[in-house]
């Protein structure tokens, strides 16, 4: 039974859902690293993402107008988020802050459900892509859309942080704000684009996602804590890291859907990824700091 | 003549402070005398949440540990209660009783790897636990019932017979609720309280300084840890036969989140809190159920959604400390209590 084509589909499937959780935890990641704040409401985002996509390409519009209003729509969420609840109690306890945004979570979590129902939604795979057949495993037709969407999120976060002035700000308020103050950076104008950031990121994740596992109103926390396990266990501290407990997740997951009676493949994956954790808490890549 | 202020102060401390207990305890004694049936049921709600956010107050309050986990013990202790009492029989007060310890055996090992952790970490960590825990109740279909859940739970017996259900539930609610609001308060003054206070920033004291003293933190976290998962383990097992059929959605991460937006709200320097949240939240909850359909119709869970939400936030930007706060500000000298 498990010749090369099961291999082969876990694979696809592991680098699948490995894409979904890293592009999660990046956006848990972008936040953290900038304002310390660990984000519960960032698969809010992605929720936001997928169902205002479906709400405006079911109204009509095509597309690509109907994803980039669903994510300028998210960004806006996200300032919002930052400007009027976490900027108010900036000064507070970590865990605070992390209360902050799990309100902010529900709250978005019941306008979503007041104003489209619990049911689920859909979109067609992007352009109607169809299903690819390879060496006897399929590979959905909206797969190298998310994988694809991953990879370039993934590209223009390394040459954002690496090579643009506002990229290299960022990673100064992460890396010391009372340096980066000093010299000049607006430490809360950079906490609140890390934020617009990171609610773009998850709108575009979620619209993309849309096609392959649908979304409702309450899809955003689980969303959340499998981004965030992923990005603990790689080391949320970096980007690399986040990236690779995101596939580490994705894989985990696609395996044991794989090989398990079905229903135990959530259970079995993120309870590993729980006990890897626990037991190397600074996360896979070693990070600075105390975690 | 004292002034009213000084009456109040009075009342909250030392030796007066069993007066306000017993009387607390004889007002709830005689709710069901006054309230009618609907009531009843919305008190014993209420002191089912109470017991939970009491653990969770504990442990936030006085430990310093976040957990956004709760559900998981409180379904540990309903799961167990339900299993066992419907396979093999046996006494459902037993049962009460060995699920709240092996609740908090699992507490023990799961506690000693979270306390190492930062504390936002541990509230991330926590709620990912809670969700592994409900696909496991789902995907242990033929000893949980899976997501269609376990029926044909037997009551709490009394004696020989299983008394009317409601008001029976009340009684054994809020007597337990009583009695670990003592254990509590005593905990809070006990060697374990007292090194906590040391501990904890929210009381003045600093982890490093406790430390240094020779107070060994990891312990008292990890016991009180236990604790606040022994009190949710009873509260799930009372809730188990209560509703007499449990399923995994109210054991989820919603459910976590709630208690610990009770316990914010409630106020977490006192153990008088989690009656304050839980009253709230139950009281905002069947309001809300009440009217919304009426005036706007819809889907209620959204407005409960929107409700919490929006009083969490509103709890943490505008009275921190929580509602307890308010009492706190009639008498600064005395901090726990």
């Amino acid at each position: 039974m498990l010749d090369l084509s099961a291999i082969l589909q876990f694979f696809i499937s592991g680098v699948n859902l490995g894409c979904i959780y890293a592009a999660i935890g990046l956006g848990l990641f972008v936040v953290y690293g900038v304002t310390g704040v660990l984000n519960l409401a960032q698969g809010e985002f992605v929720m936001l993402g997928g169902m205002l996509t479906v709400a405006f390409y079911t109204a009509g519009t095509a597309l690509v107008p109907s994803l980039l209003m669903a994510v300028i729509i998210a960004a806006l969420v996200g300032a919002m988020l930052y400007r009027l609840i976490i900027y108010p109690a900036r000064n507070s306890s970590g865990s605070t802050l992390v209360f902050l945004t799990l309100g902010f979570a529900f709250a978005t979590e019941g306008i979503a459900l007041s104003v489209w129902g619990w049911e689920f939604k859909s979109l067609p795979s992007f352009w109607g892509s169809p299903n690819i057949q390879l060496w006897g495993a399929t590979i959905f037709g909206q797969t190298p859309w998310v994988v694809g969407t991953t990879l370039l999120l993934v590209i223009g976060l390394f040459f954002f942080f690496g090579h643009t002035i506002h990229g290299k700000a960022l990673r100064a308020c992460a890396d010391e704000p009372l340096g980066a103050r000093t010299v000049g950076i607006s430490t809360d104008q950079m906490a609140l684009f890390s934020f617009v950031l990171a609610a773009s990121l998850g709108a575009v994740v979620g619209a993309v996602i849309t096609p392959l596992t649908m979304t409702g109103y309450g899809v955003g926390m689980p969303l959340t804590i499998k981004g965030l396990l992923a990005a603990l266990v790689g080391g949320i501290n970096r980007a690399e890291g986040v990236i690779l407990g995101g596939m580490a997740l994705g894989m985990a997951e696609a395996i044991s859907a794989g090989l398990m009676p079905s229903g135990y493949h959530g259970v079995i994956a993120l309870g590993i990824l729980i006990v890897v954790f626990l037991s190397r808490p600074r996360g896979l890549l070693v990070a600075p700091g105390k975690v | 003549m004292r002034t009213v202020k000084e009456k109040i102060r009075a009342l909250l401390s030392g030796r007066e402070h069993r007066m306000v207990l017993a009387l607390f305890a004889v007002v709830l004694m005689t709710v069901p005398l006054v309230a009618g049936p609907y009531g009843v049921i919305v008190m014993v709600d209420v002191g089912l949440y109470s017991i939970v956010t009491m653990g969770l107050i504990l442990l936030m309050g006085f430990a310093g540990q976040i957990s956004l986990g709760q559900g998981v013990f409180f379904g540990l202790g309903a799961y167990m209660s339900g299993i066992i009492t419907t396979r093999c029989g046996l006494s459902p007060w037993l049962v009460l009783l060995v699920a709240a310890v092996a609740a908090g055996a699992v507490a023990i090992v799961v506690g000693r790897a979270l306390v190492r952790l930062r504390g936002l970490i541990v509230a991330g960590v926590t709620l990912a636990l809670n969700l592994v825990f409900c696909s496991l109740v789902v995907s242990l279909r033929d000893l949980t019932g899976g997501a269609t859940g376990l029926p044909l739970i037997p009551r709490l017996p009394l004696g020989g017979f299983a008394p009317s259900n409601t008001l029976f539930s009340y009684y054994v609610v809020w007597i337990v609720a009583i009695l670990l609001l003592v254990f509590s308060l005593n905990l809070v003054n006990s060697r374990t309280g007292r090194a906590l206070k040391s501990v904890n920033l929210l009381a003045g004291g600093s982890e490093d300084t406790a430390q240094v003293l020779g107070v060994d933190i990891i312990r008292y976290k990890v016991q009180v840890f236990a604790v606040g998962a022994i009190y949710a383990s009873i509260a799930g097992s009372l809730y188990a036969h209560y509703t007499g059929c449990i399923e995994p959605g109210a054991f989820g991460v919603h459910f976590s989140v709630l208690v610990a937006i009770m316990a914010i709200i409630g106020g977490m320097t006192s153990p008088w809190g989690a009656f304050l949240g839980a009253g709230l939240i139950v009281s905002v909850n069947e309001a809300l159920r009440e009217v919304m359909p009426a005036v706007v119709g819809g889907s209620t869970g959204a407005y409960e959604l929107i409700a919490y939400g929006s009083i969490l936030v509103a709890t943490l930007l505008f009275l921190p400390q929580g509602l307890m706060s308010i009492w706190r500000r009639l008498q600064p000298q005395e901090r726990f209590r």
